[in-house]
């Protein structure tokens, strides 16, 4: 079953590529620099979508106390870590070229690299704590109190005034970009999230043979 | 606007890296744990 992730996803990368790179059309204003966003929004949209697993997994967790939950919501947030440093960087490479800086203190530059202070915050305190149970505990409480960053990241182009464009999918308003564009970013979108399930499988696994060990 | 080509592959090459680098991190440790492990039990 990973393996098959595995493939597919890697399958849907190539795909992604050659539709960032071949069948979606140069950016009127931008130009090419414009074919970061097929990288920079799926890993935003990967990292919302693995620290809304952090969530559910610690609020799981906090209820029936089982290492299983716990194990799901360590793994999602590791992973939710790297995609976010991705969206960071990327979006950075991006700004220079078309705002003239690589960051600025706008909301939603500094909203995103709370979110990412917040989750290795997460991953340190996990490793802070000698008791497995108590810091399993504490860290299920930062996850969900986390997560309350999320919305803010993703509104705060709309609820201030922002460098940053407003969102080009998952808005309000119908999404600002052409089919052809926004099939593009569908693919890679697919492919990202593809590419977080094997992930996770492999970060489970791995997680699963640590306690082993340690046990 | 110029194309900024160099800016392109910066990002699609720092994607592939940190993602490949990551994904490579943790089937090293997979096989160091699932040795270590296969280790203790010879010992038992």
């Amino acid at each position: 079953m990973t393996r098959w992730l595995g493939w597919l996803a890697a399958l849907g990368l190539l795909a992604g590529l050659a539709m960032g790179f071949g069948y979606a059309p140069k950016d009127a204003v931008q130009g090419n620099v414009q074919r970061i966003m097929y990288v920079h929004v799926p890993s935003i949209l990967t990292a919302y979508l693995a620290f809304a697993l952090v969530l559910i997994a610690s609020l799981g967790y906090l209820f029936t106390r089982r290492t299983g939950w716990d194990r799901l919501a360590h793994s999602a947030g590791e992973i939710g870590v790297v995609f976010t440093g991705l969206t960071l960087v990327s979006g950075s490479i991006w700004g220079k070229p078309t705002w003239g800086t690589w960051w600025t203190w706008d909301a939603r530059l500094t909203s995103t690299a709370i979110l990412f202070l917040i989750y290795v915050g997460y991953l340190l305190l996990r490793g802070m704590v000698d008791d497995q149970e108590r810091g399993a505990r504490y860290a299920a409480v930062v996850g969900i109190l986390g997560a309350v960053n999320i919305p803010i990241v993703h509104f705060s182009v709309l609820w201030w005034r922002t460098l940053h464009q407003p969102p080009t999918i998952l808005s309000p308003e119908r999404a600002p970009v052409s089919a052809s564009i926004g099939l593009a970013l569908l693919v890679n979108g697919v492919a990202f999230a593809l590419l977080f399930l094997y992930l996770l499988s492999k970060r489970l696994a791995l997680r699963r043979l640590e306690e082993e060990i340690r046990a | 606007m110029p194309d900024h080509w160099g800016f392109v592959f910066a990002a699609y090459g720092i994607a592939a890296v940190v993602l490949f680098g990551y994904w490579r991190r943790l089937i090293r440790l997979h096989a160091e744990l699932s040795a270590l492990k296969a280790r203790r039990e010879v010992k038992r």
